[in-house]
This record gives C-alpha cells, sequence and structure tokens, in this order.
C-alpha cells in the first residue's frame, strides 16, 4: 500500500500529454455524423443542399457497408447505421467527411431528411410503466421459501425511479481511422476503453474489405466512466467506413451537444418493492422486487446491467423469502449503456430507500434497523450463494461510530425543533461485485504479455486502458513491489491490438482485481520458478535468456459456478463492502440540500495505491452526488440536455467534506474498487434528507423544484 | 484575415476566419494543453490567460486578442511547476483533460487573491469542471500552494 505517483501525472499538466483531438495524420480529413431527429419512422427523402460541390465530401450509409450492419458486441441487436427506418432521436444515418471542418459544419446543417413519422415513447414513465414494452430475456432469481404470511407483518410497499445519468467525461469522444491498402489493414485511434470491442466493431462493418483492424488507444483518455465502454464500437466502425471510401486517414471527434445527444447513458430504472417485517423480531420476512430498466432502443449491453442490477437488488439483508424479477423495456431514446455502478446505483436507490422506509414504519432507527437484518456469515445471497464474511457489517458499525451518528441525530433533532431550516443524517451501505458476473471472468479468458529486456526492463502488454484511474501506474504497481524490482524498470505498454493481447474489456471494477493479480501471481511465480531474489542480477547473468516474453493466461477458480439460466451459484467471487454516512443542510426558504460531509469505510481489500484509491472513492463520491442531487439528463417535452449549461454537474463550490477508511486492508486479495464509491452515497443523501425534513421521495435527483413540488403536491410530485 | 497574436511572450502572425475563436487559432498553432471540452463557455477547459486573467478561449474570437498578452500552461514553464507539484502530490490528477486549464487559473488566482480564503479558492475554480476528481484531491493541493489551510 505504497503511494507511488501516475507516471502520466506531470505531462498530463503541463499539457504535453496527448490526447485524441491533438492527434494529426498527413492528409486527414474530418468526419461527422448526421443522425435522427425523429424518434421512430421511415425515412422518406434526404436532400443535400444545392450549392456544395458534393463531390467533395465522402458520405457513406448503410448502404457502403461491406461487412454486416451490426454491432456485434456486447448484444448482438444494434445497426451502425440506420437503413430505411430510425428507430430512435440520435440513430446515425450517414457518416459524411471533408477536408474542412467548416464545409463540413455547415453541409451538413443543411441537409434535409423527411420521415414518415411513426408512434414513438420517448418518456421514461411512458416506457416503463407498459409492460408492453419488455423485449429481451427476463431474469428471475426465485429464492421463495414458502413462508405463510401473517396478518401482523407490516407491508411496506414503494416505487422508486432514478434518471438517466450523462458521463459527462471531460474529453468527447473521437476516433481516428486509417485505411493501408497496401497490407490491407484499418489502424483506428481510439479514446475506449475496449479497444478489443472497436476490434470487433471494425471488423463487422468492414467485412472482407480489410483483412484485419488494429486498434491502439490515444495516449490520454480524457474519462469514461463506461461511457466509452460501448459507443466507441459504433463510431469507430463509421470512421473507419469513410476511411475506407475516402482512402484518406478520417478524423471524427464528436462536439459536447452531440456527446450528449446520440451516446450512451446510465439506464432509468423503475424498482417497485414489497416488504413484509415481522413487528415482534423487526426483521424483513419476504421481499419481492420488481425492477426495470429503460434500455432504450437496442440491448447492446443492457442485458448485463440488469443481470448485475438483480444480483445487487436485495441490498445487505438477510432476507428468508425473496423473489426478484428484472426485465428490460424498450424506448425510442437512445440505447443507455455502461456507467460506473453497472445497475448498483439503482438497486441501492431502491433498497437503501426502502430500509429507511420500514425502519419509520416500526419507529426504529434506520442502523438499528439495519443492524438487526443485515447479513451474516453462513447467511446467504438470493442466488444461494454463501456469505462468507461479515465485512458489511464491520463497515456500518465503523462508519456510524465514526461519524457520531448517534450523537449528531439527537442534535439535529433539537436543533430542528428551534429552526425552519433542517439538518439531517443518513445511512447506507452495499456491495459490489467485482469483476464479470457468474461465468464471465471464465469466457473473458483474459491474456497478458510480459517482455523482460536486457537491461532487466520489464514491459507489460495489457488491453486495459488508462482512462485516467490511473489502472497503468496500479498495474506496473503490483508487478514490481511483488518481486521488488525497480518502478522504473517497469512499464505498462499503450494498448494495440496488434502487440497486447485481449486481457478482456476495462470495465466492472476488473482491472486492478483480474489482471493486477494475474501480473502479482506471475511475478511471483516467475521468482519462483527462476529462483531469483534480484530479477535485475538474475538477468545480469544469464544474459543469453533474455529478452524472454511470457504468455499468461487467467485462470478459473474451479469452485466458482454460476447457473446463467436460473440465477443460481456464485455470481462474483469476491465482493468488496462499503457503508455511508452523509450529513446535510436543508435550506427550507428555497428547497435546497446542501451536502456538508460524506464519511465512507470500505473494505476493497488490500488497497494496492493508496491516493489512487481515495481519488477513486473521492470521485465517485461526487458522481453519486450530482445524481441524487441535480443531475437532470432528460425531461418531458423537452428531450435531453445538450451541454454544461443546462446538466448541472457538481462544481468546486459544491463539494463536501468527504471522509475515507479503508478496512481489513491486510488482505492479500486487491478487491474492485472503481465503481462502488458511485454506487452507495446516493441513498445515504436521500436517507439524510428524510432524516432532516420528514419528506420521503423516492425518485433521484431531489432538485429544489421536486422538493417544491413534493410538499405543494405530494401525491402528484413526478416532474 | 490576417492576425498578429503574442502568445507566451512569442509573437505569431497567422490567417484566420472572421469568426474563429481565440480557441481554434490556439490549438491551429500548436498549443494543444488548451482543450475543447463544450465550445459553450461552461466547462473551463479551454482556459488561457489574457492579460494575466484566466478566460474562456472558445468564447472570445481570435481577432479580439490581439494586442493582448496571451498565456497558456506552454507559456508558463518552470512558473507552473510548483502548481504542478502541489496538485500531483495529491494524488488528484486523473484523466488529466482539465488539468492544464486548472494550472493556468490557480496561477492567475494566485497573483490575484490577495487574502485567499478557502471560499475564495473555491468560488475562482468554480468555472473549471472535472468529473473524476470531485476536485478533493485537486483543492487540497491547491490549497497547500495557497498557503490556505
Amino acid at each position: 500500500m505504497r503511494d507511488i505517483r501516475k507516471f502520466d501525472a506531470r505531462p498530463k499538466l503541463d499539457g504535453s500529454w496527448k490526447f485524441l483531438d491533438d492527434i494529426t495524420y498527413e492528409g486527414m480529413i474530418y468526419g461527422q455524423l448526421l443522425y435522427s431527429t425523429c424518434h421512430h419512422g421511415i425515412i422518406k427523402k434526404i436532400q443535400f443542399p444545392k450549392d456544395f460541390e458534393l463531390n467533395e465530401f465522402t458520405i457513406v450509409s448503410a448502404k457502403d457497408i461491406v461487412g454486416k450492419n451490426l454491432v456485434p458486441e456486447p448484444e448482438p441487436d444494434q445497426p451502425f447505421m440506420a437503413e430505411d427506418k430510425v428507430s430512435h432521436f440520435g440513430q446515425i444515418i450517414l457518416g459524411i467527411a471533408h477536408p474542412s471542418k467548416r464545409t463540413l459544419i455547415s453541409f451538413i446543417k443543411q441537409i434535409q431528411i423527411d420521415y414518415q413519422e411513426l408512434p414513438a415513447i420517448t418518456d421514461i414513465e411512458e416506457c416503463l410503466e407498459n409492460e408492453d414494452n419488455v423485449f429481451g430475456r427476463e431474469i428471475i432469481i426465485d429464492h421463495r421459501r414458502e413462508i405463510e404470511l401473517e396478518s401482523n407483518w407490516i407491508h411496506s410497499h414503494e416505487i422508486y425511479y432514478t434518471p438517466h445519468q450523462e458521463h459527462a467525461y471531460m474529453e468527447p469522444q473521437g476516433i481516428i481511422s486509417i485505411w493501408n491498402p497496401a497490407d490491407r489493414k484499418m489502424f483506428v485511434k481510439a479514446t475506449c476503453q475496449c479497444p478489443y470491442f472497436v476490434k470487433h466493431a471494425v471488423e463487422a462493418i468492414m467485412g472482407k474489405a480489410i483483412n484485419e483492424a488494429v486498434i491502439e488507444t490515444s495516449e490520454g483518455i480524457g474519462g469514461a466512466f463506461g461511457g466509452k465502454e460501448d459507443f466507441p464500437n459504433v463510431l469507430a466502425g463509421i470512421t473507419s467506413l469513410l476511411a475506407y471510401k475516402s482512402g484518406k486517414p478520417v478524423k471524427i471527434m464528436l462536439d459536447r451537444a452531440d456527446d450528449f445527444k446520440i451516446t450512451t447513458n446510465r439506464h432509468p430504472s423503475r424498482i417497485e418493492l414489497h416488504t413484509y417485517t415481522d413487528p415482534a423480531t423487526k426483521k424483513i420476512m419476504k421481499l419481492n422486487v420488481d425492477y426495470r430498466l429503460d434500455a432504450g432502443a437496442y440491448q447492446t449491453l443492457s442485458p448485463v446491467v440488469l443481470s448485475r442490477g438483480v444480483l445487487h437488488a436485495s441490498g445487505g439483508y438477510n432476507i428468508p423469502d425473496v423473489y426478484i424479477r428484472g426485465r428490460l423495456f424498450r424506448s425510442n431514446t437512445p440505447s443507455n449503456g455502461a456507467f460506473r455502478g453497472f445497475g448498483v446505483p439503482q438497486a441501492l436507490a431502491a433498497i437503501e430507500a426502502h430500509a429507511d422506509k420500514i425502519a419509520s414504519q416500526l419507529n426504529m432507527d434506520p442502523y438499528d434497523f439495519r443492524k438487526t437484518n443485515i447479513f451474516k456469515v453462513g447467511n446467504e445471497f438470493p442466488s444461494t450463494q454463501k456469505i462468507t464474511e461479515n465485512h458489511l457489517e464491520e463497515c456500518l458499525d465503523r462508519v456510524v461510530q465514526k461519524s457520531d451518528y448517534r450523537k449528531k441525530l439527537q442534535e439535529f433533532k433539537e436543533w430542528n425543533v428551534a429552526h425552519k431550516d433542517k439538518k439531517g443524517i443518513g445511512i447506507s451501505m452495499g456491495y459490489h461485485g467485482g469483476g464479470y458476473t457468474g461465468n464471465g471472468e471464465k469466457i473473458l479468458n483474459s491474456k497478458i504479455k510480459i517482455i523482460i529486456e536486457k537491461d532487466a526492463k520489464v514491459k507489460i502488454f495489457v488491453s486495459s486502458t488508462d482512462m485516467g484511474q490511473g489502472a497503468h501506474t496500479t498495474l506496473a504497481q503490483m508487478f514490481f513491489e511483488a518481486i521488488k524490482h525497480p518502478r522504473e524498470k517497469c512499464w505498462v505498454q499503450l494498448p494495440n491490438t496488434s502487440k497486447t493481447p485481449d486481457s478482456g474489456p476495462t470495465v466492472a471494477s476488473r482491472t486492478i482485481y483480474i489482471i493486477g493479480t494475474m501480473l502479482q501471481k506471475f511475478a511471483l511465480k516467475i521468482k519462483d520458478e527462476m529462483g531469483f531474489t534480484n530479477l535485475e542480477e538474475y538477468v545480469a547473468s544469464h544474459q543469453s535468456d533474455f529478452p524472454r516474453e511470457f504468455q499468461i493466461k487467467f485462470t478459473p477458480d474451479p469452485t466458482v459456478s454460476f447457473d446463467d439460466n436460473n440465477f443460481r451459484g456464485t455470481a462474483y467471487k469476491d465482493y468488496s463492502w462499503a457503508a455511508c454516512v452523509s450529513e446535510i443542510y436543508y435550506h427550507a426558504d428555497t428547497y435546497q440540500i446542501e451536502l456538508k460531509k460524506i464519511w465512507n469505510v470500505l473494505d476493497i481489500g488490500h488497497p494496492v495505491n493508496l491516493k489512487i484509491a481515495e481519488g477513486q472513492v473521492e470521485g465517485g463520491n461526487i458522481q453519486a452526488m450530482g445524481y441524487a442531487l441535480t443531475e437532470f439528463f432528460y425531461k418531458k417535452d423537452f428531450g435531453r440536455m445538450q451541454g454544461f449549461t443546462d446538466y448541472s454537474i457538481p462544481l468546486s463550490l459544491d463539494i463536501p467534506e468527504i471522509d475515507i477508511e479503508f478496512i481489513h486492508t491486510d488482505s492479500d486479495v486487491a478487491k474492485g474498487l472503481g465503481e462502488i464509491p458511485m454506487d452507495y452515497p446516493a441513498p445515504a443523501i436521500r436517507n439524510a434528507f428524510h432524516n432532516a425534513a420528514g419528506i420521503f421521495i423516492n425518485e433521484y435527483p431531489l432538485t429544489p423544484e421536486r422538493i417544491f413540488k413534493q410538499i405543494s403536491s405530494p401525491k402528484n410530485h413526478r416532474i | 484575415m490576417k492576425i498578429t497574436l503574442k502568445i507566451n511572450n512569442q509573437v505569431y502572425t497567422t490567417h484566420i476566419d472572421a469568426d474563429e475563436s481565440l480557441l481554434d487559432t490556439l490549438r491551429k498553432l500548436g498549443f494543444k494543453s488548451v482543450k475543447k471540452g463544450c465550445d459553450t463557455g461552461t466547462c473551463g477547459v479551454c482556459t488561457v490567460l489574457k492579460n494575466g486573467k484566466p478566460v474562456l478561449s472558445c468564447q472570445i474570437l481570435a481577432a479580439r486578442a490581439e494586442g493582448h498578452d496571451i498565456t497558456t500552461v506552454e507559456g508558463l514553464g518552470e512558473k507552473a511547476d510548483e502548481i504542478v507539484d502541489a496538485i500531483v502530490s495529491e494524488g488528484a490528477d486523473q484523466c488529466g483533460y482539465c488539468g492544464p486549464s486548472l494550472v493556468v487559473t490557480t496561477y492567475a488566482m494566485k497573483q490575484e487573491l490577495k487574502d485567499p480564503t478557502i471560499e475564495k479558492i473555491n468560488q475562482y475554480l468554480s468555472g473549471n469542471l472535472c468529473r473524476c476528481s470531485g476536485y478533493e484531491g485537486q483543492l487540497r493541493g491547491i490549497k497547500k500552494y495557497m498557503g490556505v489551510k
């Protein structure tokens, strides 16, 4: 647990680190996407403006696709480009390129498309309330235990809603494609999380036209958070088609408005919970979950978001009888995709608010209620996976203790009697399974390549990208710390699919947990096999053996098995645990919630690099704060937001004090960290508001407008 | 049209379109530390100094920058080192896309705020958006640099 400074920190701050838009190739032209402004309809006519030389432009449509008009991963149901019909606003119809960006923009602005409009579902509520919109596979987790309902059990029923959330990475999406007819290779430079997804997409769209697509990431990836997991596949496909047709390198950089309008977002959800609680024991006896996600027009990533969501939907509670039903709903909006948390922030928005609801019905403190119902070693998840550690309860106890929860609760109660403004404190807890769900890691079968040079320099080749989370610093650190090799002799290479093997996508809190652990184990294995104490000395005395290349493959744990059909078994080998307390100040005159402080206690196992780990928690907390309080992405009769002018992410002015503590840091395992700090804070903020003002709101964000409406017309508060 | 700009104490003569933003001109001239994030003057990653004061280069016509001293992080050179060290020592940099603009804004803030407080710093930096760090680490480093506890 050492603070190794990020190797790229200085060049990023002095401006010398190159992001995609900082790269130019000779003869490069600029591309842009023409997308549908109709939600659902048939394309009748595309009319190009007259006062342009059409032959100066390279224009591609679905007709130009040599291979298949289907993005191959994750769920192959989304076309790269619309054919004669559009299924959502923002669906790409044409890719257009020109040497002058200015001419290109002016040309595209004047293109007229006539549609025959068809009925469309554009409103989240309309989408999620209507069961006719269900598509894709339904997931059932059935852990019913034939428990008879007692007449005195307390029935709690609520429907919780969560909105879209925009990733708002600072660097918009972009791709550069270069076609080389000599070796028939398409070279793609990408700001992306999953180079191999991009490779498969480009090879799918180009078909027989190319021998191979080679994907290399840009040096800098300006934030991603899941947003650069699947959309780059579409963008790279179309950019490559333009490069092929024009014969020139093509760069497409989305501007902020297009990035907001057409790329993926966090899935809006509607989660309906029924619980039955025994008033004598204060224990939840039965839970029924109806978990719905608005997938958008195509499934793409939604089935895997749904599976993670339902597996986390019952929270950290030991409930004997649980039934969870998860479904995707189709709407005529862009497909929703991956976003840090991946279905878990939605799950916790429901179950963690519901815990406070039941506690208030029982007239019980939310902490005491959680203590009564929290699962213990030997209990099981609804998937029947056994709970093997009680670290969630330790996190909860520790965060309550260090935040002075009990004392503050009492103080605020007294303070609130005498003041119009209110103070509040709230709790939440959660967990996040590391790596791909179920058998995912076994199927991914990640590979790593390592080259040890004659001068004992270690080069690590992985497809895991560094998008700011410090993955390349931490991965190298896991290798060199394991065998005490000098830091400056160990580097992770820039991901390039012709050099780096497929170590899987950079998602699912798996990079350190899966790939890092593979590197660490490998370092120890070669130390053992070669019998060295100092790698540099060993290489010096065995010069003829070097440079030497090693291939490493993921070894699945044979004890881990999961039944994908019935959702039974070990869903995740290791879980990260966390609990949180948040303190708010409610300004009654302006209906505004001010977040004062968040306390986090997490068990992520061994934090490899403490500063980087803390940075992940801080960043995740603040994204969760935006999710809970300000980030409104879609408004009925208005549509999507178009930039930072109307989509309010937190500013330096808004941030609370943040306290972070990691427990069980002496563990051998470095578990997942990237997502969990986004999962749990939003419900703690909501619960703190409930504590302060006594108002129960079951939908984010808790904007002044929503609070005002809830107060003035409690029955019809949805806005 | 042809204009002459003074950037980082060097004179550049260049052809621009009349409606070209200073951001686009700076990037064309090779000052790639100045990033494009929104084009609507809301994200702050295109911040440069105009006569020592932070401005959003996407909101200024290049032609209007004639006759003013423009400074980017490339031009701060060693003067940026202390700021960079302060931010790096807190592990506050993540994706880095907002980094250079934060450095130039902080440099200007140090000259401008005679009596810095935490509130004044938060206010001064509120136009520099960051989505990765949650600002926490950045502000810890910057407060140290500003001599505020």
